[in-house]
Formats: C-alpha cells, sequence, structure tokens
C-alpha cells in the first residue's frame, strides 16, 4: 500500500511547445485508474513525466509523500513505479527470460526475481514453453505477454499501463482487459490510458478524461459515461 | 613454401589479429550502446601504452629488485584501470554532452580529441616525438622447429588477449550488468523505462572498451618491443575497419574482423609479388572490396546481435 500518486498543477513542455497546461489528478492504491483521451491530447506526456523521461517543467508529482517529478527513471522505478509502455517494446534480441529479467532488474533478491517469474509463468504458461526464444521472433499477442510480464517482474506498487490493445485483435483486447483486472485483485494499483473507452470504463474504479493537455473531466466510470461533454467528445 | 617459415607467418598474423580484435571491441561496444564512433579509441590505445610504460619506469626507480612477472602484472593492472577511467571520462565530457547534436559532431569532436591525446604524449611526454624502446618483460624462452620459431612471450600475450575477450563476452551475455549494457543497446529507452541507470551504464560500457585498449597498447609494446606517439593512428584505423567489416555493433563480428584484417595484410607481406611495405594498401584496399560487398559487414545484419 501508498499515500495516493498526487499530481498537481502539472506543466510539461517539449522545448517551447507546451503539451500540459497544469493538470491535477490522484492515484489511489487498489484501484484501476484510467486515463482517457484522443491521440495528441497529452496522455503518453503526462506518463513522461510520471517516470522521469520527460521532466515537467512545473507542478509536482508526489508518490507515497514523497516528490518524484525531476527524478531519472531509474529513482522513480526504485520508488516502486512500473511501466508497460505503448507498443509492447520488447527487446528483441533477448530471450523471453531475459527481457522478464529486465522487468525485475531493480530487485536485489535472486528468489524474489525466481518467485516473480513463476507468477509470470503462471498467469502465461505460452511464455514458460517459450522461455529460450528471442522475443523479437515472437507474434505480437505474445510479445504483449512478454510486456505485461515484465511490468509485473518487480513486483511494483503502481503499475502504469499505456495503450495495451494498440494493434491488438479484439479477441486479445478481451484477454489483456482480464489480465489487468487479475493483476489488480492481487494487490496492484493500475494505472490504465486507453482509447478503447468501453472497456476501459468497465473495468477501471476512477476515471480522468484529458484533452489537449488539459483535464476535461474526472470521476467513477459512472459519472463519465453521463458526462455531457464526455459524451460528445467520446461516444457521439 | 616450406612449413616453418608458413606457420611463422600464421602465427605473426594470430598475433596481430588479437590486438586488433581487442581494438576492435571498443568501437563494437561503443556503437553498440550510443550508437556512435568514437575516433579516438586508437589513440586511447596509445596512451594505454604509455600509461604502462610510464608505471614500468616508476617501477624501477622505486622497486628495482621486483621482478618482471609481478612487474607486468602491475602495469597491466594501473594502465587498464586509468585508461577505463579515462575512457569514462571521455564518455562523460564529450559523448553524452554530445547527444543531442549530429552525429557527426561527435565524430568530429573524437577525432579532435584524438589529436590532442596524440600531440599531448608528443609534446609532454619526455622526448615523447621519439619512438620509446619497450622493456621485455615476459620470459624470452623459445622453441625452433624447422624454421618456425614458437615464442613463449607471444604465447602468453595471446592467451591473455583471448582470456580478455572471453571475459568481456560472459560480462555481456551472463551478467546483471550485461543485460542491462544490451537492454540500453537494444532500445534505451525501454531500458531506462524498466529502472537502468543509462548514464551509468554508458559510462561502465565505455571504462570496459578501454581498458580492453589498454591492454592491446601493452601487447603491441610487448609485441614490438618499441611504442610511439602515433601508434594510436592506424590502430584505430585497423580497429574500425575490422569493426565495421565484422558489422559494427556485434562483438563476435570485431573478433573476426580483427583476425581477418592480420590475416589480408600477412598476405600482402608474404604471397603477393610486391614489397611487404604495400601489405596495409593491400589490406586496406581489399577491406574496401569487402565493404562494397557486404555494406553491413560479414555477420548479416538478421542475424547480428548488438553488443
Amino acid at each position: 500500500m501508498f499515500r495516493p500518486l498526487l499530481i498537481e498543477n502539472l506543466h510539461v513542455a517539449y522545448g517551447k511547445a507546451e503539451v500540459l497546461f497544469g493538470v491535477d489528478m490522484e492515484i489511489h492504491p487498489g484501484r484501476i485508474t484510467c486515463l482517457l483521451g484522443a491521440n495528441g491530447s497529452g496522455k503518453s506526456t503526462l506518463i513522461r513525466a510520471i517516470l522521469g523521461l520527460t521532466p515537467p517543467c512545473g507542478g509536482s508529482i508526489v508518490f507515497d509523500g514523497l516528490e518524484i517529478s525531476g527524478l531519472p527513471p531509474h529513482k522513480v522505478v526504485a520508488r516502486g513505479i512500473a511501466c508497460i509502455p505503448e507498443g509492447r517494446k520488447v527487446f528483441p534480441k533477448m530471450t523471453v527470460e531475459e527481457n522478464l529479467r529486465m522487468g525485475a532488474y531493480q530487485n536485489a533478491s535472486a528468489s524474489r526475481t525466481r518467485e516473480n517469474m513463476a507468477r509470470v509463468y503462471e498467469i502465461f504458461p505460452r511464455l514458460k514453453e517459450r522461455r529460450d526464444q528471442l522475443a523479437g521472433t515472437m507474434s505480437g499477442g505474445e510479445q504483449a505477454m512478454v510486456s505485461i510480464g515484465r511490468g509485473l517482474m518487480g513486483s511494483p506498487r503502481l503499475l502504469i499501463i499505456d495503450e495495451p490493445s494498440l494493434g491488438l485483435s479484439p479477441a486479445l483486447v478481451s484477454e489483456n482487459f482480464r489480465i489487468i483486472r487479475r493483476i489488480n485483485e492481487a494487490g496492484t494499483a493500475v494505472f490504465l490510458v486507453e482509447q478503447n473507452v468501453r472497456q476501459t470504463l468497465s473495468i477501471a474504479h476512477y476515471g480522468y478524461v484529458l484533452s489537449q493537455g488539459k483535464l476535461l473531466a474526472g470521476g467513477t466510470p459512472n459519472e463519465l459515461s453521463n458526462d455531457a461533454e464526455v459524451r460528445r467528445a467520446y461516444f457521439g | 613454401m616450406d612449413v616453418g617459415f608458413f606457420a611463422q607467418f600464421v602465427i605473426n598474423g594470430l598475433m596481430l589479429g588479437m590486438m586488433y580484435a581487442l581494438v576492435a571491441v571498443g568501437f563494437t561496444l561503443f556503437f553498440g550502446v550510443l550508437d556512435v564512433i568514437v575516433f579516438s579509441h586508437g589513440d586511447v590505445v596509445m596512451v594505454g601504452g604509455f600509461t604502462g610504460l610510464s608505471m614500468y619506469f616508476w617501477l624501477e626507480r622505486m622497486y628495482p629488485h621486483l621482478s618482471p612477472g609481478p612487474k607486468l602484472l602491475c602495469m597491466a593492472l594501473v594502465s587498464m584501470t586509468v585508461i577505463a577511467l579515462l575512457g569514462a571520462a571521455v564518455a562523460r565530457s564529450v559523448i553524452l554532452r554530445l547527444r543531442a547534436a549530429p552525429s557527426l559532431n561527435t565524430l568530429l569532436a573524437t577525432m579532435m580529441l584524438g589529436t590532442v591525446l596524440r600531440e599531448s604524449i608528443r609534446l609532454f611526454y619526455p622526448d615523447g616525438a621519439n619512438p620509446k624502446p619497450f622493456p621485455a618483460l615476459l620470459p624470452k624462452w623459445s622453441v625452433e622447429y624447422s624454421g618456425l620459431t614458437l615464442r613463449l612471450d607471444n604465447l602468453i600475450l595471446f592467451c591473455i588477449g583471448a582470456l580478455l575477450i572471453v571475459s568481456v563476452h560472459l560480462l555481456i551475455n551472463r551478467t546483471r550488468l550485461g543485460l542491462a549494457i544490451r537492454a540500453v543497446a537494444q532500445d534505451e529507452e525501454t531500458a531506462r523505462i524498466m529502472g537502468v541507470n543509462f548514464t551509468l551504464i554508458v559510462l561502465v560500457t565505455f571504462a570496459i572498451g578501454s581498458a580492453v585498449a589498454a591492454f592491446a597498447g601493452l601487447m603491441n609494446g610487448l609485441y614490438y618491443n618499441e611504442i610511439n606517439f602515433s601508434m594510436g593512428l592506424l590502430l584505430g584505423a585497423i580497429g574500425f575497419s575490422a569493426a565495421v567489416i565484422g558489422g559494427l555493433g556485434n562483438i563476435y563480428g570485431a573478433i573476426l574482423g580483427g583476425f581477418i584484417f592480420a590475416f589480408l595484410q600477412t598476405i600482402g607481406a608474404v604471397a603477393l609479388p610486391f614489397a611487404s611495405a604495400y601489405k596495409d594498401v593491400f589490406a586496406f584496399a581489399v577491406i574496401i572490396a569487402l565493404m562494397a560487398w557486404r555494406p553491413t559487414g560479414l555477420i548479416a545484419e538478421k542475424t547480428s546481435e548488438r553488443v
């Protein structure tokens, strides 16, 4: 458990082009919090800011009582935040097992890494069969499993999942959402960034809608699907 | 041509090949993690040789009764450590700073840095403009067999070189540090998301590649019994060519490239009708032809594994 991740008045810019204009958000332990928004609304930038890949130019990000904005990624990861990046991003010339090891890169204890690996193999038996295969030679669906498994390897307190359904078949998308719910039920807080509105809202406990770098709405899935502005933007 | 004579050239070729491979491994490691060509690498090899030599003089003065074995071990350890730090400092102060700039700038900056290193040795090392005799510290024992001379010192140098390359290979493929180096080589950003300290890994990689280069510098001195301030120019060009024909970013390619280059030089020196002074002309000409034939290196891109 941790004290909520608090984002306050976050401003992020690439050079002179500002992308996020004062975003406020809370991510609570035990929940699935989702972030919806169209392409270019600033979702990926928000994730980059949390992870420390793009340091914000204003505002604060506090995780478990400690300011993390401006920290380099390896220090953010050390606080217990992991990410399953958009597009899966498996290491193509590493085996499945090496990819999983990368997810546990900061784990000091080998026995814990072994336990987590066993857990990942239990969720995805297919990965166990293919543990010595190079990840780059696998299908998109299998790479998604590697990427999710890798995200779980460090036993994060907060798992950020960026566009998990991108480029997957509808059957695999549903499977993915089932797994995300299962991860959350095992106690990991999830911050889910998605474009697939209906399925995302069906598993989330709380959601935010981002539009052009500003927060458009925040609320429970029910409130969001009934919000007039959100309906106009998303449900047509 | 009799067998002994031929075998002698094979042995010489293997010695040179090992030296070139040690230099090429650095080029390929640096390209693997950062996609940069570090032109100063040849001169770093030279500074490695001179650091070892300086250490020798210091030991001579302080511990005149020390036997050659420990003396050499001391020289190698100090030289490799100093050059590892030099490599990390180059990465920190030049290469990482130029990350946002076009890669041509890095190329140019490291070329200039090479000149700075070369000229510093020439100007500031006592009588640095002249070749320096390098002490023969390895046992001089040798056997002769029908025109073939097998020297123990060469065998020792070759074995240590091979040991170093195998260690680098094991480090890259079997350790947590190596896993991080490969991760950075394959996808820098994802490696950082996994919690890899990118800057630290780059510095460590440069330290490793440079330490291996320092040994190549010592090996050069022990093999030729001489070092000079400009030896890094040719060694750098050869190491770079070896890395490129093997396939930049691939360690096996670098080793293969090093031995191919030495093989070409040897052929140029013995088997061709013209004088052996043309051996480098011949070797580089063949390298150019090889590059035109296989632009991405001899080990095909599809199967090549970066770092």
